[in-house]
C-alpha cells in the first residue's frame, strides 16, 4: 500500500509541474490549423514590468493597470477566428478546460449564454495559499480566446485588466453575478 | 517652403534607404544570407511612406523581399529573426492567416518612454521586414489592443506594396 502511495505521488508530481507551468497548452496550439485566423500576445515579464512603468500615474486607470501588471510574469493569449459556426468542437473546448482541472486550479467563473452561444470560464491557480495565475477560456460561435495570465491577481482585478494587452473584457457586474450564479 | 519640403523629403528617404539601424540591418542580412534572397529598392519609397506613414510612427525603415518563398515552418525562420535581434527584444504578436497564407511576426524593443518595433511580414511569395519608433499615444493604442493592431499594421502596410 505505501508502495503503491509512493508511485502516485511520484506520478502525479510531474503532471501538476506541468499543468502549472505552462504557457499556451499543446491542444490550445492544435487549433490554429483550423482558425481562419490565428492572433498570439505574448508579454512576458521584462515587458509587463516596462509597461508598467510606461503607463501613466496621472490617469486613475492606467495607474491601477500599471500596479496590477507590476508583478505579473506573463501574459499569454491566443485568439482564434473562425469561417463559420461549428468549426471548433464542444470536445475541444473541454480539452482545453481540462488543462486547468488538474490539482491547484480552481474554476471559479463559468457564465453560458443560451441566447448568444458566448461560453466564459474563469479559473485560478492557487500556490501557498496564493493567487498564482488566471485562465480564461472565452468561446463563442466564430471565436474561441485562451488567455493565462501568470502571476498574483485576484479575480475582481480581471475586470481592471479587461481591455487591455488583449485580455477580453470582464466588466465587474458579469463577474459578481456569474460568481452568485445568476448567469446560465 | 518649397525648399523645406525637398528637404524633409530626401531625408525621409535617406532614413529609409540607408536606414543605418544595427538589428533592422541584421535581420535583413539574415533572412538574404539563410534564404538566398535579396531585398529589393524601391524607388521614391521615401517619399510614399513619408505622406502615408501611420500616426504615431517615426523612423521607418523597411526591406522588401520578392520572389521570396515563405518556409513551411515559421518557428525556425522566427529563431532567426529573433537570434539576430539579440537581447532587449521581445516577441509581443504573431498573427496567422491561412485564407491568404500570410504570417506577421512582431518584435518589442521597450525603452524608458519609447519602443520600437520589428514587424515581419510573410506572404507566399513576398517577405517584408519594417522597422519603427511608436510615440507615447501609439504605444499605448498597441499595449491596449495588440491583435487589432497587428491585423490593420498588415493592411497598412499593403498601402506600400
Amino acid at each position: 500500500m505505501r508502495n503503491t502511495m509512493l508511485w502516485i505521488l511520484l506520478l502525479s508530481v510531474p503532471l501538476v509541474a506541468r499543468a502549472q507551468d505552462f504557457k499556451i497548452p499543446p491542444d490550445v496550439e492544435k487549433l490554429s490549423a483550423k482558425a481562419k485566423e490565428t492572433v498570439e500576445v505574448t508579454m512576458d515579464g521584462p515587458m509587463l514590468r516596462w509597461a508598467s512603468k510606461f503607463l501613466s500615474a496621472e490617469d486613475p486607470e492606467e495607474e491601477k493597470c500599471a500596479k496590477l501588471v507590476a508583478n505579473l510574469r506573463g501574459i499569454y493569449v491566443r485568439s482564434f477566428e473562425f469561417d463559420k459556426e461549428g468549426a471548433y468542437t464542444a470536445a475541444e473546448v473541454e480539452a482545453l478546460r481540462s488543462q486547468v482541472r488538474s490539482p491547484g486550479w480552481t474554476r471559479v467563473v463559468g457564465v453560458r449564454s443560451d441566447r448568444d452561444g458566448d461560453n466564459v470560464d474563469v479559473f485560478f491557480k492557487l500556490e501557498n495559499d496564493k493567487m498564482a495565475g488566471i485562465v480564461i477560456i472565452a468561446a463563442e460561435p466564430k471565436e474561441l480566446t485562451f488567455v493565462n495570465i501568470v502571476g498574483p491577481l485576484e479575480v475582481d482585478q480581471l475586470a481592471d485588466l479587461g481591455g487591455e494587452f488583449g485580455i477580453p473584457k470582464l466588466n465587474h457586474e458579469s463577474l459578481e453575478k456569474a460568481q452568485k450564479g445568476d448567469h446560465k | 517652403m518649397k525648399s523645406l519640403r525637398v528637404v524633409l523629403l530626401v531625408f525621409c528617404a535617406t532614413t529609409v534607404a540607408f536606414g543605418s539601424d544595427r538589428e533592422f540591418r541584421g535581420v535583413v542580412h539574415a533572412i538574404e544570407h539563410t534564404y538566398g534572397v535579396h531585398h529589393m529598392h524601391i524607388p521614391f519609397l521615401g517619399v510614399a511612406m513619408f505622406f502615408s506613414r501611420p500616426e504615431g510612427v517615426s523612423g521607418i525603415h523597411l526591406a522588401v523581399f520578392e520572389g521570396f518563398e515563405a518556409p513551411a515552418d515559421t518557428e525556425d525562420f522566427s529563431r532567426i529573426v529573433q537570434n539576430s535581434l539579440g537581447g532587449g527584444w521581445y516577441p509581443f504578436v504573431r498573427v496567422l492567416s491561412q485564407s491568404d497564407g500570410e504570417t506577421t511576426l512582431i518584435y518589442a524593443n521597450p525603452s524608458g518612454g519609447k519602443m520600437r518595433m520589428l514587424i515581419v511580414n510573410l506572404e507566399p511569395s513576398e517577405a517584408t521586414v519594417v522597422e519603427l519608433r511608436l510615440d507615447e499615444s501609439a504605444i499605448k493604442s498597441w499595449l491596449r489592443e495588440p491583435g487589432e493592431n497587428a491585423e490593420s499594421e498588415g493592411s497598412h502596410r499593403h498601402h506600400f506594396d
